[in-house]
């Protein structure tokens, strides 16, 4: 009976050790010859990673080994990653960015220069750098149907100041009392809408609001990927009331060689908002994989001649 | 930076063109998935195991040992997750760390009350027949708490496989990774692939081991 009992017990055993002896299989990767190795993480929304994929498969062409830690949650991780040296580069929002290092002291602008500049003195201690951001930037924006867009002939906020007592804004129910909302388009543009329709921040009470008319400017983030697909316009933000949010590579020091700040500086130096809509309307609208996206976007480029 | 996407047309549940190109990427989050359950429920019986003993021996040790565990088990994992990033990084060690600790409180508790419910009058008859303290707890206390440990063992499993989809806070999620797509995305399709099979998962290994356990203790079977 004892020996009876002892077998079953040594069989539990047994199942389990070999259900863990298969679980630790690892696999492991030898570098092969490669100028360095570079971790590349992104956030974990769609435009994140494809531009964490055209960084990582850029300095993969030019010969670096990248180890991909793609859809990490917030700043909040990926903060603390990056300064212990876990990942070695992220592709980061200058306005965001720089309020999330210096703990929300409210040194960002629209001016991406200065942000840029200010958010490199924050980084410099921490054995970080920002590198050249790009014209690129997803940041709050407000938009206008095409219709509302050719009736009035506008292109920049600025043309709304005269008209906008015809217009109704639409934002979520905070657009009031940030400054980046409603105040800050009636101080730094001198708009004063006809009415406010409190809706949701770029969702899709804005998107029904444009649709049946009830709103003909609307607060949307400028790399959406739908504007295009739903006849949006962003009016170009000509008196800089919105924080500078251009995507720009935030590095470590210690592997932001030369070579390597040249291959990402040359990214930046082509990337544009509207290319970012549609990068991410492949991923968002069409469902196709980031990497593939990136791949594409680099062919299209030249970047792999 | 959080978007919804606006979708004016309709979006099949299942889109299967998108499915069938992306099975490796399904297979490989299944894969994750599985393999941290397995550790965490393994790992978690390690440090319960003899814990449990301990604990049972020594009648002082329980309320520390259970509260300890049980004020880790109240951390929520989404914070756990983030507030262990700094210490062990964006690792497996990070996601086993919360997996393991959350499992230890429950396997401990089925470990102490298992050799709790161990008849005296069968520790009395093992004492008779000369067992000494380690043989009486190899050969006749623990086979005889096995269904209560193995109750435990699946209770941690399931809920392991459901805390894993959390880990993608650390890239690490298993079929989290495809639930979160799904929902960044409004895609439904990698949200209804990864329920789906995060359901099933839990399923399966809840009936394994009730299979397991029959046949680790046949003499618990109804006649």
């Amino acid at each position: 009976m004892n020996r009876k009992l002892g077998s079953r017990w040594l069989l539990a055993g047994v199942v389990a050790l070999a259900i863990a002896a298969t679980a630790c299989g690892s696999s492991g990767t030898n570098p092969s010859t490669s100028k360095g190795s570079i971790t590349v993480a992104g956030f974990n929304f769609p435009e994140s990673s494809i531009l964490a994929e055209i960084y990582a498969q850029a300095l993969e062409h030019d010969g670096y080994t990248v180890t991909r830690k793609l859809r990490l949650g917030t700043r909040e991780v990926i903060g603390p990653a990056i300064k212990s040296g876990q990942i070695d580069l992220y592709p980061g929002y200058a306005a965001t960015d720089l309020e999330f290092y210096n703990s929300g002291a409210g040194e960002a602008s629209g001016d991406v220069n200065a942000t840029v500049q200010k958010l490199n003195t924050r980084l410099q201690p921490l054995g970080l750098e920002a590198l050249n951001p790009s014209a690129a930037v997803d940041q709050n924006a407000f938009a206008v149907t095409k219709a509302t867009q050719q009736k009035y002939n506008l292109t920049k906020l600025s043309d709304l100041a005269p008209i906008g007592n015809q217009l109704v804004l639409g934002a979520g129910p905070e657009c009031p009392t940030r400054p980046f909302c409603k105040p800050g388009l009636e101080k730094t543009y001198g708009i004063h809408f006809k009415d406010f329709k409190a809706l949701d921040t770029d969702g899709p009470a804005t998107r029904a609001a444009f649709a049946n008319g009830t709103i003909q400017v609307g607060l949307v983030f400028s790399s959406d990927s739908d504007l295009n697909k739903l006849n949006l316009v962003v009016l170009q933000d000509d008196k800089h009331l919105e924080n500078a949010d251009n995507v720009v590579p935030i590095i470590r020091q210690k592997v932001a060689s030369d070579e390597v700040k040249n291959v990402l500086n040359k990214i930046s130096a082509t990337l544009t908002t509207e290319q970012l809509v549609s990068l991410n309307g492949q991923v968002e609208l069409n469902h196709q994989d980031a990497d593939a996206v990136a791949k594409a976007y680099l062919q299209q480029h030249n970047y792999f001649s | 930076m959080a978007r919804r996407v606006f979708l004016d047309g309709v979006d099949p549940w299942v889109n299967w063109s998108w499915l069938s190109s992306h099975v490796p990427t399904v297979l490989a989050d299944l894969e994750q998935h599985v393999v941290l359950t397995v550790i965490a429920v393994i790992g978690g019986l390690v440090i319960a195991l003899p814990l449990g003993v301990a604990a049972y021996r020594w009648t002082g040790l329980r309320l520390p040992t259970l509260g300890t565990f049980g004020v880790f088990y109240t951390i929520p994992s989404l914070a756990l997750f983030a507030l262990l990033v700094p210490y062990t990084g964006i690792s497996g060690v990070t996601a086993e760390i919360a997996l393991i600790g959350y499992n230890v409180l429950i396997l401990l508790r089925n470990v102490i009350v298992g050799l709790d419910e161990v008849p005296n009058d069968v520790l009395d008859a093992a004492d008779g027949m000369g067992y000494r303290p380690l043989a009486r707890l190899l050969r006749v206390e623990l086979p005889l708490a096995l269904p209560a440990i193995i109750a435990g063992v699946r209770v941690a499993t399931v809920s392991t496989i459901g805390i894993v989809t959390i880990a993608w806070v650390i890239g690490l999620g298993g079929l989290g990774e495809l639930i979160l797509q799904g929902y960044i995305e409004s895609f439904h399709t990698p949200l209804v692939v990864g329920s789906a099979l995060c359901v099933a998962l839990a399923l399966t290994a809840d009936l394994g081991l009730a299979v397991v356990k029959r046949l680790a203790v046949p003499w618990a079977r109804p006649a």
